[in-house]
């Protein structure tokens, strides 16, 4: 199948988000050229090599409800129309073009909504996330029974933008099957789902993994060998990803070991307004109030770091934990496989998809706090015996999840739906 | 078994089949509502048989002017939750059905937290990014939110059709314009037109004060709105013409200043589009009479003393005004559209012409008030087809089979 050079229009909130890497991968790879639409861009740390050589970036401000603090949960839509109407004004000014292909994630603000007001002829790829069912998954799964009605309607209401974008898309997709069942029947056969890929030239099987031996450092601190590092990385430490149990896990697993240290990654700040408990929250702080006697010292909170430094991490980890929610598989449980680390996550659905228990990693019912930690345990006390796992787990993301499988087929999808469009035309 | 209609209004699309069903099957029958309609207005009857609540907004989600579109989802959601806490605080029996309508969506959305009920949406209309209802009028100067408006308007339908059990259209044309993802979901059952009001014969001859002479052919043209949508202005263009042509002509001219759908207001600059069109020429609005919004008995009086019905919609909702017009035995000359064309057969029970070709509106128009009799069994067929097909006598029962088969989870 052709996989031509296209001029591709990536819209997404944030940069680089989850389209950036792979808007840089075809950048690189195929000869595309992007020009990326965001509200936001994360530090240059964060972003991927190609910017400003074949990947151009154009931010876009909000006006109205977007610009408030915080706005009733009956106004979420048109908070996201803000941030269509906000990417609309700036590709009208600027201009960009010829543009072959339009790709969206909404992100639940729907960004990419109006970009075809400005390119009616460009066929529009839109990214799909995450559908939300009322009393279902997530946190709604934990819900406390006095949980005010309000918050199923909005979790009724959180849809719409969804069912916009996938009305004005002529593909939409998502990366796992699971993702693609939480939507609508009538939508299922119209969702791909194509994985977007992980980086496994940065996120490679590390020789602490594969051979047990090797020079170990952490944000600039060298990791003895005998030391166990247990890992937890999230884009933000909240409650989704279960970082309250990693928080417990720690503190249990500081207690039976002293070798231990348990390092978590990701912004403090809950930023998801799926948890409404915590939002806005410094979520950590939160919890190491409650619980003054956990060890400081061996309870490392990096905050947000560049994805060299997440690598280096997730390479000296003896063990990655993934104790999150029902919730679509975070891209770091991938990129910890891909290393070569033991993980040990949350026996949900999603999960069970990229994870074969026993072979790949381990599943775990999170419900009972000692069978992690019991299963932690057995896992730092015999590195060796539980390395198969790390090393098939990073065979399994190279073959099935790695950016050099996932994108090329990515690429054929593009141009086979630039090439039907320009044939309907 | 006991029905709960959701709506707007009433009595509006729901109060008479409510009523029937009453008559008919024996149901119970109740209402949630925001207000009282004044166009129709409720029969005696339909406020002593039917349970009416009306459950207005609260006060900071009503206007008078129009919701701003990037907000209408929001209202949306706000309607949905009084409805919501209506239901909650409702006496049993809790409902076996409920039917619900909505211009923009029925407000049914978080009706599972309350009922566990099948839920039956009547799917009105889906609005188009091009060449249909508010963004077909490219002839008037264009409006800034009529690029954007059409992209997030239907979100609020598409929510509610992904909730509901089952959903019907009044006419195949309304049913096609949804996604065709949902179209197995919604049936086609039209409402029903009351052919015992809506019938020929003799006319009062009486517009307000003034007598009709003899022999003087009246036009006339109906539409909730005066608006671009519903084409007032080509009717105007035409009927200044046929006025030139024929000195024996008045038009007759129902419907009020307020614009429903679209942009008019933007369009123009005008506050009234009528207004607005009517400054465009000199008219001689001594051959017009503006009625405004009048009761039901009186445009079937209207339609009664009418020698040719003009109807000029662009592709949109068709109006049930066409349809009375037609059972009240009028000669319908009609846009060439096709929710006209689904009633019409051109030649047969009605005429069409090309919306914007006023030429040939006014040589057709001319040709049928020179010849009254020649024209007279397009009138007949029009009747006919209306009691064949759109009459309350015909459309209830299978809508009622059909709500019955839904309350069954029959579908």
């Amino acid at each position: 199948m052709a996989q031509d050079p296209l001029h591709v229009l990536w819209i997404e909130p944030g940069f680089p988000g989850r389209m950036g890497g792979v808007a840089d991968w075809l950048t690189r790879h195929r000869g595309y050229r992007s020009t990326f639409y965001c509200h936001t861009t994360a530090p240059r740390s964060h972003w991927p090599s190609s910017v400003g050589r074949g990947l151009d970036i154009e931010t876009f401000g909000v006006g109205g409800a977007a610009r408030d603090q915080a706005v009733a949960w009956s106004r979420t839509l048109e908070r996201g129309l803000c941030y269509a109407y906000g990417c609309w004004e700036v590709l009208d000014k600027k201009r960009p073009r010829p543009i072959d292909l339009i790709v969206g994630r909404s992100s639940g603000l729907g960004s990419s909504l109006f970009a075809p007001v400005y390119w009616p002829s460009a066929p529009v790829a839109s990214y799909m996330d995450y559908y939300f069912a009322p009393h279902q998954h997530d946190l709604a799964d934990h819900a406390a029974p006095d949980m005010r009605s309000s918050y199923y309607c909005w979790r009724r209401s959180m849809g719409a933008i969804d069912l916009l974008d996938l009305e004005q898309a002529s593909l939409g997709w998502t990366s796992t099957e699971w993702q693609r069942r939480l939507y609508p029947g009538e939508y299922q056969p119209d969702i791909e789902v194509l994985h977007d890929g992980v980086d496994t030239d940065l996120f490679r099987e590390s020789a602490w993994h594969s051979r047990g031996a090797g020079p170990r450092v952490i944000a600039g601190r060298a990791i003895p060998d005998e030391v166990r590092v247990v890992s937890f990385v999230a884009r933000t430490v909240d409650r989704l990803r279960g970082f309250d149990r990693f928080f417990t896990l720690a503190g249990k697993l500081m207690a039976t070991r002293q070798d231990v240290i348990c390092v978590a990654a990701g912004d403090p700040i809950v930023r998801r307004g799926l948890d409404v408990t915590f939002h806005n929250q410094d979520y950590p702080a939160r919890l190491k109030a409650d619980h003054p006697s956990v060890d400081r010292d061996r309870l490392w909170l990096l905050g947000s770091v560049p994805p060299a430094t997440l690598a280096e991490l997730l390479a000296a980890s003896d063990l990655h934990v993934a104790p999150g929610r029902s919730y679509p598989v975070a891209r770091s449980l991938l990129e910890a496989m891909a290393t070569g680390c033991v993980v040990v996550a949350s026996d949900v659905e999603p999960n069970r998809e990229v994870i074969e228990p026993e072979r790949t990693g381990i599943l775990i019912n999170t419900s009972y706090e000692h069978t992690l930690a019991g299963t932690a345990i057995k896992i730092l006390a015999d590195r060796a015996t539980y390395r198969p796992l790390g090393a098939a787990a990073a065979a399994l993301v190279r073959e099935r999840y790695s950016r050099a499988v996932c994108l090329p087929r990515l690429a054929e999808r593009f141009s086979a739906l630039v090439e039907a469009h320009e044939a309907r035309r | 078994m006991n029905v709960l209609f959701i709506h707007d209004a009433f009595p509006a699309q729901f109060g008479r089949l409510a009523l029937e069903l009453v008559r008919r099957k024996g149901w119970d029958c109740r209402f949630m509502v925001q207000s009282l309609s004044s166009c129709p207005t409720p029969t005696p009857e339909m406020l002593r048989e039917l349970e009416i609540r009306q459950v207005p907004l609260a006060a900071e989600h009503r206007t008078s002017d129009g919701i701003p579109w990037p907000q209408i989802h929001g209202h949306f959601l706000e309607h949905c939750r009084t409805i919501m806490e209506a239901v909650r605080s409702t006496s049993p029996p809790l409902p076996d059905l409920v039917v619900a309508h909505g211009g923009r969506g029925a407000p049914t959305l978080f009706l599972r937290e309350v009922l566990d009920c099948p839920i039956v949406v009547y799917c009105e209309y889906y609005f188009a990014t091009h060449r249909r209802d508010i963004s077909y009028r490219i002839d008037l100067p264009p409006a800034e939110p009529a690029q954007f408006f059409p992209r997030c308007i239907n979100a609020p339908t598409l929510s509610a059709l992904v909730d509901c059990d089952a959903g019907y259209s009044a006419t195949a044309w309304q049913r096609d314009t949804f996604p065709a993802r949902f179209r197995h979901k919604i049936k086609v059952y039209f409402d029903g037109i009351d052919t015992d009001l809506y019938v020929s014969g003799r006319s009062s001859r009486r517009i307000g004060d003034v007598t009709i002479p003899p022999g003087a052919r009246v036009v006339t043209f109906a539409s909730r709105g005066l608006e671009s949508i519903r084409g007032f202005d080509l009717f105007m263009k035409a009927a200044q013409r046929i006025a030139a042509a024929r000195s024996d002509v008045v038009f007759a001219v129902a419907g009020g200043e307020e614009i429903h759908y679209g942009w008019d207001k933007l369009h123009t600059g005008a506050p009234s589009f009528k207004q607005w069109v009517l400054g465009q020429d000199s008219y001689d609005l001594s051959r017009f009479f503006f009625l405004g919004r009048i009761l039901p008995e009186q445009l079937a009086d209207v339609f009664r003393m009418s020698d040719l019905h003009i109807y000029l919609t662009a592709p949109f909702v068709l109006s049930w005004s066409m349809l009375s017009a037609m059972a009240s035995g009028c000669v319908v000359l009609a846009s060439d559209v096709g929710p006209v064309r689904e009633v019409i057969e051109p030649g047969v029970n009605g005429l069409v012409e090309p919306l914007f070709d006023v030429d040939r509106l006014v040589a057709t128009a001319l040709r049928v008030l020179d010849d009254p009799a020649a024209h007279a069994p397009l009138a007949a067929a029009a009747r006919r087809t209306v009691l064949e097909r759109y009459s309350v006598e015909t459309c209830i029962p299978p809508l009622g089979d059909f709500l019955e088969r839904v309350a069954g989870r029959g579908v």
